[in-house]
């Protein structure tokens, strides 16, 4: 440790004397109307991207700089930013006085600059993207409006439920944050969708490649951060509403939002519905395995869906200090595809299933997240201090009509304490708590310690088993520190340690097998799980370096990071229903280690920009469901077993983009992702990992113009998605053609009087084309992906 | 984009991709869909089942269809009999290693069917009798066809 604390002074001195030459100073304060001082207004000088925040007292200093022409951007949420070019030839004092914003909560807040500043100081790749880029991509769910990201792609299940999928990874790879704090469900979970309303985010930021440091043990593939960066302007109250329409499930919703601030207070109120019937594919029948079924009128069969949210969030803003609560209930209900659930593909009652495309019949699943948190901070001068306390609860059911397992009985007994048609139920409690401490200790150095620790308790019900109940502690401390060698460079690096337990319960059937020992014959309560205990800890390290000179940004990051099994890659013990599986884990499983490194190279000019972002990525032990010969004979209907397993991995792709202004209103661009992953070791060596996603691609022609007649903000784009085959493939998948599919864009802000209305309004899937997603759960049976869609959401302030 | 089109061509590697057969197609294979099963006694399973490279191992089942949830594999419909409730429906769920080495394996397996149970009789009537077949890498196929199940 003593030689790290030399290298960092060390860095800190040579880093000083470098800096000489550039020695003038930018001072000021900044006010409000009522000269009162703005604290924690963002200062930032272009063309340097340089930014510092304000003091308690409304100060700002920005020193060494070198003579020449700035431009200033002083910017806070619910004022107007205040924007002026200077001629910097000796120190100056700069005292500007901002003005509240007339214009309420939708058009304020997220600078353009936030997803710059925040790109600038890391060396991690990230993308950004805010709540109008959500309303424009707007799709089934969160992570289907993001899929168009480089490197972000979904494992779905249906219209409304998908998994966020990062460069290839997926399931417990991938780290989701909201308001700071960890969400955590059943992750693990084939048929499990992100619990998130996406109409309550308003800014999403994803680190593509590991991020173990800051996140702790499963963000080794990624993490998906979503901050609700909005606050209301100072005495204002008022609310939105959105409307929200698609054809292909024909989807209504609505999504009704209300806030007020008072000075110190603030609170906001959101309240989402959220109706959609069973959707459409361009195809009269799907083959699930041998399995041929006819579809009535193209509608995947019980594929509705509806959601009900609420959110409340308030708050205290003082100098310095900020404490913010919020408080959630998610909720939903979603048919699964009725043929292709359960021990094998069934027939199903068509005169009951096909009598209404909008009833939810067996089998279904229904999900509840709760969650409260509260995030304080209290800043000073050159410090920072951040509490995060959160409380969730996860609750999921999925019901299905009772059939019989195996040796269950025939005729489910009147005389156990669940219901018969109840297929599985989970319950988690989760307790989290982060504490994280930020120092600019030296002037160009940002020190940044940090812990986080969770408390899970999960608990199981229903017939059929596949994880037990468990018990899961996990705790990780690090120290952090970013080093800027001048406007143009620096270093950052991390160290972490964590801490994890897991405890698993034991499970007995609650119905007898026949078991064989030596030609007796007797009838036994199998035992599906025994009693786990288990204590993992590892070391993780990160280092990243970052050079931006005129029109170029270069930046690369290399580190390790882990994630803990989780219960039920040690303990899993069933049928997944919806491959006809049967599961098995392996409790002598060791933490997943993987080694990353990752680069981004982007250049820059005022019509021009392209860039690239390449990683190499090897895991000396990949956890993966691997599938065998083997049969299963007590628990199904003799299910192929697929048992936990290890295997070292090397993965290696990255993403391009690349963009041109054609006309003054006209941009031209492409965005591109490739992952290519092998197994080294291993049963399945030379084999890829599960749900690879191909290569894929979107050309893309942008219109956009402040005003265009009557209509402000105007946009009109024109996507042409193109993806390759993906013909590598490990069982029991099949290789998947590839495919080229357009989707189209437009909006704009309306006034009606003195009312201003948003329209977005999306065709997806424009010529209906049938195609097959790789990465969708429904791929392995065969069905292709929703046909053509038109989306409309339509915003309206008050 | 060059870069991208370089990472797109991928080299052919010596793995297995194909997935292995059943065949119950031809005149002598037993059962066939449709086809009558016994209790108290024995028949013998003819099957030929194929693989591009090497077999795994085998699974019988056979499971009531009263409720008529299940469906066939095969293009032809049998006659069901009215639905039912189940009371002792008769289970079985057993599976074969097929010996290493082979690509192509007739089973030709003997299986007896129980008269009775600890609880008396099965019931008669419609069954589901799957045949699912994995190679020695993962891969599998399966084959699902309606039975009826008597006493004589």
């Amino acid at each position: 440790m003593s030689k790290l604390v030399m290298l960092l002074f060390g860095i800190a001195i040579i880093n000083g004397s470098l800096l000489a030459q550039n020695s003038l100073t930018l001072k000021g304060s900044v006010f409000d109307e009522n000269n009162q001082p703005v604290v924690g207004a963002s200062v930032y000088l272009h063309p340097l991207k340089k930014g510092v925040v304000t003091n308690t007292e409304g100060d700002f200093v920005i020193d060494k700089l070198s003579k020449g022409q700035y431009e200033i951007e002083i910017s806070f949420v619910g004022y107007q930013s205040f924007v002026d070019t200077f001629l910097l030839m000796e120190n100056r004092i700069l005292n500007v006085n901002l003005e509240y914003s007339a214009i309420s909560l939708q058009e304020v807040i997220i600078t353009d600059n936030y997803a710059e500043i925040r790109k600038s100081e890391t060396s991690l790749n990230i993308e950004i993207v805010n709540d109008d880029y959500i309303k424009q991509n707007l799709g089934g769910s969160l992570m289907n409006s993001l899929e168009r990201l480089p490197g972000v792609s979904t494992i779905d299940i249906g219209s409304g439920q998908s998994k966020p999928v990062i460069r290839g990874l997926g399931f417990n790879r991938v780290v989701v944050v909201e308001n700071e704090i960890k969400h955590e469900a059943q992750q693990w979970g084939a048929d499990h969708g992100l619990e998130i309303d996406q109409y309550n985010v308003n800014s999403v930021e994803v680190i593509k490649g590991p991020a173990s440091l800051m996140y702790g043990s499963d963000a080794i593939g990624g993490v998906i951060n979503m901050k609700n960066r909005k606050l209301p302007t100072v005495n204002s109250f008022g609310g939105t509403v959105d409307l929200s329409a698609k054809t292909n499930n024909d989807l209504i919703g609505t999504s009704i939002s209300l806030y007020g601030r008072k000075n110190w207070f603030y609170a906001d109120f959101r309240a989402t519905i959220l109706d959609y019937g069973d959707y459409k594919v361009p195809t009269d029948s799907v083959d699930i395995y041998s399995y041929r079924a006819p579809l009535y009128n193209n509608h995947l069969r019980n594929t509705a869906g509806k959601e009900q949210n609420f959110h409340l969030s308030f708050g205290f803003l003082q100098n310095g200090f900020q404490s913010k609560f919020y408080v959630s209930s998610v909720n939903s209900k979603s048919g699964f595809f009725a043929n292709a659930h359960g021990l094998e593909p069934r027939n199903v009652d068509t005169d009951l299933h096909d009598k209404s495309s909008r009833d939810i019949n067996y089998p279904y699943q229904k999900v509840n997240h709760f969650k409260l948190i509260n995030t304080t901070q209290y800043q000073w001068e050159k410090s920072k201090l951040e509490f995060d306390l959160g409380f969730q609860r996860n609750f999921r059911q999925e019901w299905s009509q009772y059939v019989s397992h195996g040796y269950m009985p025939p005729v489910f007994p009147d005389t156990l304490d669940f219901d018969a048609d109840l297929e599985r139920e989970f319950e988690k409690y989760i307790y989290s708590g982060n504490i994280k401490f930020t120092n600019h200790l030296i002037d160009k150095t940002q020190i940044v310690f940090g812990m986080n620790s969770e408390y899970q308790d999960n608990r199981i019900d229903g017939r059929g088993f596949i994880i037990p109940a468990y018990k899961q502690f996990t705790m990780g401390g690090f120290a952090f520190a970013r080093f800027t060698f001048s406007e143009k460079s620096g270093i950052q690096l991390g160290l972490r340690y964590d801490f994890g337990n897991i405890e698993t319960s034991e499970y007995y059937d609650w119905f007898p097998s026949p078991v064989d020992e030596n030609g007796n014959i007797s009838e036994e309560y199998l035992q599906r799980a025994e009693h786990i205990d288990r204590n993992f800890s590892n070391f993780t390290w990160s280092l990243g370096y970052k050079y931006s000179p005129e029109h170029w940004s270069i930046n690369a990051n290399v580190g390790k990071s882990f994630r803990m099994p989780i219960a039920k890659e040690l303990a899993a013990n069933g049928v997944n229903y919806h491959r006809f599986s049967y599961e098995v884990g392996d409790p002598d499983l060791s933490p997943e280690i993987s080694y990353q490194l990752d680069a981004g190279v982007e250049y820059q000019s005022k019509k021009f920009a392209i860039g690239a972002t390449p990683f190499v990525n090897y895991f000396s032990n990949y956890i993966y469901l691997n599938p065998t010969s083997e049969h299963d004979r007590l628990y199904g209907n003799g299910n192929q077993v697929f048992y936990y397993t290890e295997s070292e991995v090397l993965r290696y792709g990255g993403e391009i983009h690349a963009h041109y202004e054609l006309l003054k209103n006209v941009q031209l661009g492409v965005i591109g992702e490739y992952v290519y992953s092998e197994q080294l070791s291993g049963e399945k060596k030379g084999f890829t990992l599960p749900f690879s996603p191909p290569a894929s691609a979107i050309f893309n022609v942008k219109y956009q113009k402040r005003k265009l007649e009557f209509v402000e903000n105007v946009y009109f784009s024109f996507d042409y998605r193109i993806t390759a085959s993906q013909n590598n493939i490990v069982p029991p998948e099949e290789p998947t053609k590839g495919y080229q599919v357009v989707n189209l864009g437009l909006g704009g802000d309306i006034s009606l009087g003195k009312q201003n209305i948003n329209i977005s309004m999306q065709v997806k899937n424009l010529l209906n084309t049938k195609y097959f997603n790789h990465t969708s759960y429904y791929r392995l049976i065969n069905i292709p992906e929703p046909g053509r869609n038109f989306v409309f959401n339509i915003s309206v302030p008050f | 984009m060059i870069l991208f089109v370089l990472f797109s061509c991928e080299k052919e590697k010596d793995i297995d991709t194909e997935k292995p057969n059943i065949d119950i197609t031809f005149s002598e294979a037993f059962p066939q869909n449709c086809d009558t099963l016994y209790f108290g006694e024995a028949f013998e399973l003819k099957a030929i089942f194929t693989d591009n490279m090497e077999l795994g191992s085998y699974s019988i089942s056979v499971h009531h269809n009263f409720d008529q949830h299940s469906h066939s594999t095969e293009v032809k419909a049998c006659n069901l009999d009215d639905k039912k409730e189940p009371v002792n429906p008769f289970v079985f769920i057993e599976e074969y290693k097929i010996p290493e080495g082979l690509n192509e394996y007739n089973p030709g397996l003997r299986i007896s069917v129980p008269a009775n149970n600890g609880n008396g009789s099965f019931d008669e009537g419609d069954y589901h009798f799957m045949i699912k077949l994995t190679d020695k890498v993962g891969w599998s196929a399966l084959t699902g066809i309606s039975l009826k199940m008597k006493y004589r």
